[in-house]
């Protein structure tokens, strides 16, 4: 593997290619059992037949832990969508298509995305007030056994050059749960972006596509929003907090 | 405060189930309290807690930072006084209710330990509520507080715990979560008894699913309609009132006001001259963003003051403004003024008309508000509007010129709705509860119910007249008593062409009553041979119906007469069986009111005379409609033998066994009473002894006749009380199918009922309360031997009465089986399963000792048929 044409950089982790390979290289430091799973995610969903690039080699090196995939030729929608604006509505739509495509399937070994969101929420260091608040309502929303990305974004999802086919990237946060959780995490994404009006777009689109009543997307954005937090980026801690804040009372 | 109760602090499982037995063992002893002891403890709790009102409300308003110390302090007071007064009465322990003579009794018991969920929006009153109605209904009660509100709940809990046990009550009998969590809440719920939830839908739901039965409430989103009838000042004062009550965090409190055209402008101004600001365009969307976030409530405005909420929102208004006001158009859930938002904020709309105004309060109520509250202010003179919107609205609790938040807790504005703080929101809202909740919810009642026996009746007409020559002397009652002014004559043509009814028209010319005759009535009468003769009757217009002749015209005078009361009378309905005459679904119609009936037997058999029963054939179906009601007994029986005299043999015989088939079974019949066995044995015994003479010798034994004449009516005022048996459901079919005279048909059946019934362990036995246990075969018994049938033990009476029997049928002419009769075995087998089926629908069958099958049913057939 030659580490030489780098993709990709992001917090803790490197994307290299190498021919037909992509390869992921995490900082020192970072959990192996998360890189473990990432891996053993994407080859659960590869089991559904979804077209994603496929898991070939989780190894180490230079001392740092490594997962090796199949290289996704094209250019991703998030790309796409700044090169031509005027077909970003077009670009969504087949980007809400894909969504709904991913929570066509089921992957049954797969986390819970309630048991995610439940754990995210402890994590949040948020008073209990608010905690419970947000169990309360995490706890009364269905169960569902969806195959959800849980990192669903424009960036993620590879178009090929003659636009005939695609491929998502990204699995490290995949569970399977309710599709309009998944539907709010990339609504939240959209605004963390700083893209208003594709966020707005997109609720729409998803909601008349999927048949979802929008409230019923909403209900899950304190819950998405408080697990997001738990990453962190302390710009983003107030709007999450404005969104999470929220009651539902007698 | 200082309360000094200590506990174990309860933060994880572990704790938690310590607390959990503590309280349950501290239930069990308070579940023997007597009603003395718990009102006791019930009325020293409330007072501790009406005392401690005050500083549980600052603790409440401090801890939560959510609504008004002075109104909290109104709720305290309200949950303490208004439950204490609605209940101190009522009994809640042992025997709450008796009924000696119906044998009910109803003994309330506790349920155990009641999970209570208690919101931030109420803490400390919903907690003094929850906590004083389980001292009155002797349950434990362990308290999840929110988070938000649990030093104050828990303080509140620990005010009536220790007056309570200072009234004597156990020490551990409440328990609650000190750290609260959803995992402990969950447990909670899962093992308490009995969960009263109030709280979002989250909680609620969560009480739902857990498994344990749940009382829990839901969101409202009251919407107050005002009409251009409605008192506007007292309307928009009562809204101002309701809705910056506790900061407007009470479940009931309007959410949107939807005003008519008409007042609008005068709404709007009262609104504004009662320190309520209107917001305008810009500032709408402002507070519209501010309360709202991602379609839920802001945490942030929840029981906050206006100008607060309006600060938030970057609103300036004056800082004593009572309510923030937006005038906004949809009432669809995307607009965030529709939403339910806990403060004082409220939604204004303009509605064209009354309809317009319905609709949107439906659409309102629809938005997240199912079952909660709806509120009117109208002119209350407006009834058909009211009921418009009483149709409408998806609620439980709809208020009337009536400040919601104060209203729907109860007894505050009208004082027969209950006062709770916890109110139901029926199957609308996912409740199953749709009143306001109280005690009775948190009590189990069990009902002992005795065995008690049916209320019977003995009925028989009016006047029941008979001897020899009495019916000339019987009819002068006609002139005398009744003063009647025209007669009307049903008979048949035999009878008529040969002089029967002559001493009855010779006897109505010597009264100068006018009279009419019908004298074509045939064997087994048809509804059209029963309307032919109504159409003559309508056109006479008698005030008195004289039915002459046997079984057929005696019926058919009967259906006459109830057609001629009521013209639409419908058969199938009243023909529809029944398993209890007095609990019919259908209501037999008055009858009377036009003309009395006399009814003149002229052969011994079928008793209708005295009996409610008549029986008619649709000729177009062939449906046989059997009518029974007290209704069609005549008023007026007139039993002379000299009608009697000359029946033919074969007469004599069918209907004189009949009469011993319908005293027979009247005297086993499950409805007999010591009133109908006397006439049933006189009955039976009088066959015995004078049919044979009667049959052989006719008018040549005048005394027989007359002793037959008389036996024939006892055993139809027997039957006619007591009711029939399977001997007759199945002689009915027999009759029908295979063209047997009817009493024949039941002789043919008699004694392999008789056998059938007599079986000491019958598969069935017949359901009647006075019916204890199968006593068919001592029946046979008794009535043997008062008719003088001797046997060394009970067995071989059984067995002489059955001989006694056959040797009758012998002496009257009555052949062996169905057979010898001619009926084709071909036929016989094909219809044999309907005919069956037939019998077992028949409604003789339900007076039967025992319950036949239908399988039982068609081994009988076959005896009878085969003579073994």
């Amino acid at each position: 593997m030659k580490l030489e044409k780098v993709i990709a950089v992001r917090t803790s982790k490197t994307i290299y290619r190498d021919g037909k390979y992509a390869i992921k290289v995490f900082d020192e430091g970072y959990s192996k059992a998360d890189i473990l799973n990432e891996a053993l995610n994407i080859a659960r969903v590869e089991e559904t037949g979804l077209s994603i690039p496929g898991v070939e080699e989780v190894t180490k090196i230079d001392g740092k832990w490594a997962i090796v995939t199949d290289y996704a030729e094209g250019k991703t929608i998030a790309q796409l969508m700044a090169e031509d604006p005027d077909k970003k509505d077009e670009y969504l739509e087949r980007f809400v298509d894909i969504q709904m495509e991913i929570h066509s399937k089921t992957a049954p070994m797969l986390n819970k995305l309630k048991d995610k969101m439940k754990r995210k929420i402890s994590q949040t260091g948020l008073d209990a007030t608010t905690r419970y608040e947000l169990d309360s309502r995490l706890e009364s929303m269905p169960k569902h056994n969806k195959l959800c990305h849980g990192d669903f974004n424009p960036t993620n999802v590879v178009i090929s050059k003659d636009g005939e086919s695609y491929s998502i990237l990204d699995w490290a946060h995949a569970t399977q749960g309710n599709a309009s959780a998944d539907a709010a995490r990339t609504y939240l994404l959209f605004w963390l972006s700083g893209d208003i009006d594709s966020a707005e777009k997109y609720l729409n689109l998803f909601c008349r596509k999927s048949d979802t009543a929008k409230q019923y997307v909403q209900k899950w954005l304190p819950i998405v929003a408080a697990s997001q937090s738990v990453k962190g980026k302390p710009e983003e801690k107030e709007f999450l907090m404005h969104w999470v804040n929220v009651v539902e009372y007698e | 405060m200082n309360t000094k109760m200590n506990f174990e602090i309860v933060e994880n499982a572990e704790t938690f189930e310590r607390m959990l037995a503590r309280v349950k063992e501290a239930q069990k002893i308070y579940a023997s309290y007597t009603q003395e002891q718990v009102d006791k403890i019930f009325r020293a709790a409330a007072m501790a807690a009406n005392q401690q009102r005050i500083p549980l409300a600052k603790m409440a308003v401090e801890e939560t930072g959510m609504g008004v110390v002075e109104d909290k302090v109104i709720k305290n007071h309200y949950a303490a006084e208004y439950i204490y007064n609605a209940y101190k009465d009522t009994k809640t322990c042992g025997v709450v209710e008796e009924d000696p003579a119906y044998g009910i009794k109803k003994i309330a018991e506790p349920i155990g330990v009641i999970a209570a969920v208690i919101p931030t929006t109420n803490p400390t009153s919903t907690a003094i509520f929850k906590t004083l109605l389980a001292l009155k209904t002797r349950n434990g009660i362990i308290i999840s507080p929110h988070p938000r509100a649990k030093k104050c709940t828990i303080e509140a809990a620990k005010v009536v715990l220790e007056a309570a046990v200072k009234a004597g009550a156990p020490e551990g009998l409440f328990g609650w979560i000190d750290v609260p969590s959803l995992e402990l809440t969950n447990t909670l719920m899962a093992e308490a008894d009995i969960i009263l939830a109030t709280g979002g839908p989250g909680m609620v739901k969560a009480a739902y699913s857990s498994g344990t039965p749940a009382l829990g409430v839901g969101a409202g989103n009251t919407p107050a309609i005002i009409d251009d009838t409605a008192d506007v000042i007292l309307a928009v004062n009562s809204i101002i009132h309701s809705k910056t009550f506790d900061n407007g965090m009470i479940c009931a409190s309007e959410q949107s006001v939807i005003v008519l055209e008409k007042v609008y402008k005068q709404v709007k101004d009262e609104f504004q001259k009662r320190g309520c600001y209107f917001l305008n365009k810009a500032e709408t969307e402002k507070v519209r963003k501010t309360i709202i976030i991602n379609g839920a409530l802001n945490a942030k405005i929840v029981g906050q003051k206006a100008h607060t909420i309006a600060a938030l929102a970057g609103v300036n208004v004056p800082e004593e403004t009572k309510i923030i006001i937006g005038e906004v158009e949809s009432v669809d859930i995307s607009e965030e003024f529709a939403h339910e938002k806990l403060s004082p904020v409220l939604a204004m709309y303009k509605a064209k008309n009354f309809d317009d105004a319905v609709e949107k309060a439906e659409h309102l109520i629809a938005d997240g508000g199912y079952g909660h509250t709806a509120s009117l202010y109208i002119h209350v003179s407006e009834k058909e509007k009211m009921a418009k919107h009483q149709a409408a609205m998806k609620t439980c609790r709809i208020l009337v010129n009536t400040p919601s938040s104060q209203g729907g807790i109860g007894d505050l504005y009208n004082f027969k709705l209950s006062p709770s703080l916890t109110l139901g929101c029926g199957s609308w809202g996912g409740n199953s509860v749709s009143e306001n909740v109280g005690v009775k919810h948190l009590i189990n009642i069990k009902t002992v119910a005795e065995r008690r026996e049916n209320m019977l009746w003995f009925r028989v007409p009016e006047k029941v007249y008979f001897k020899k020559g009495c019916m000339p002397v019987a009819l002068d009652e006609l002139k005398t008593e009744y003063n009647k002014k025209k007669a009307f004559i049903v008979t048949d043509s035999f009878l008529y062409k040969n002089g029967y009814t002559k001493p009855i028209t010779d006897k109505l010319d010597e009264m100068g009553i006018q009279y009419s005759c019908f004298w074509d009535v045939q064997p087994d009468p048809t509804l059209a041979n029963a309307l032919a003769g109504t159409e003559r009757i309508r056109s006479f217009e008698p005030d008195v119906i004289i039915a002459l002749g046997g079984g057929s015209a005696m019926d058919a005078a009967k259906i006459m007469w109830v057609l001629y009361e009521h013209p639409d009378a419908d058969f199938e309905s009243m023909a529809m069986d029944f398993m209890d005459i007095r609990k019919r679904i259908y209501k037999f119609p008055k009858m009377g009111e036009k003309a009395m009936m006399v009814a003149i037997p002229t052969s011994s058999g079928t008793g209708s005379e005295v009996t409610p029963f008549a029986i008619i054939t649709d000729e177009k179906t062939g449906t046989k409609w059997p009518l029974a009601d007290y209704e069609l007994l005549p008023n007026m029986a007139i039993v002379d033998v000299d009608n009697m005299m000359s029946q033919p043999k074969g007469l004599t015989s069918a209907s004189g066994i009949d009469v011993m088939t319908h005293a027979v079974e009247a005297y086993v019949s499950i409805m007999a009473t010591q009133f109908t066995d006397g006439l049933a044995l006189k009955a039976i015994k009088a066959v015995f002894d004078y049919l044979p003479s009667a049959y052989e010798n006719g008018a040549n034994d005048p005394i027989a006749r007359e002793k037959m004449a008389e036996a024939s009516c006892m055993a139809g005022m027997a039957f006619a009380n007591a009711f029939l048996g399977l001997n007759h459901s199945m002689a009915h079919k027999l009759g029908a199918y295979h063209h047997l005279p009817h009493g024949v048909a039941n002789a043919l059946l008699l004694t392999e009922v008789i056998r059938y019934n007599a079986a000491d362990v019958p598969t069935k036995m017949g359901t009647f309360s006075q019916y204890q246990y199968p006593h068919a075969k001592e029946r046979y018994i008794e009535a043997a031997r008062f008719a003088g049938i001797q046997g060394k033990n009970d067995d071989e009476v059984f067995e002489n009465f059955i001989k006694a029997l056959e040797e009758l049928k012998d002496k009257i002419g009555i052949k062996k089986t169905i057979k010898e009769y001619g009926v084709d075995e071909k036929y016989f087998l094909e219809t044999l399963d309907e005919m069956v089926e037939n019998a077992f629908n028949d409604q003789c069958t339900g007076a039967n000792p025992r319950y036949p099958l239908m399988s039982e049913i068609k081994e009988i057939y076959l005896k009878c048929y085969y003579g073994k």
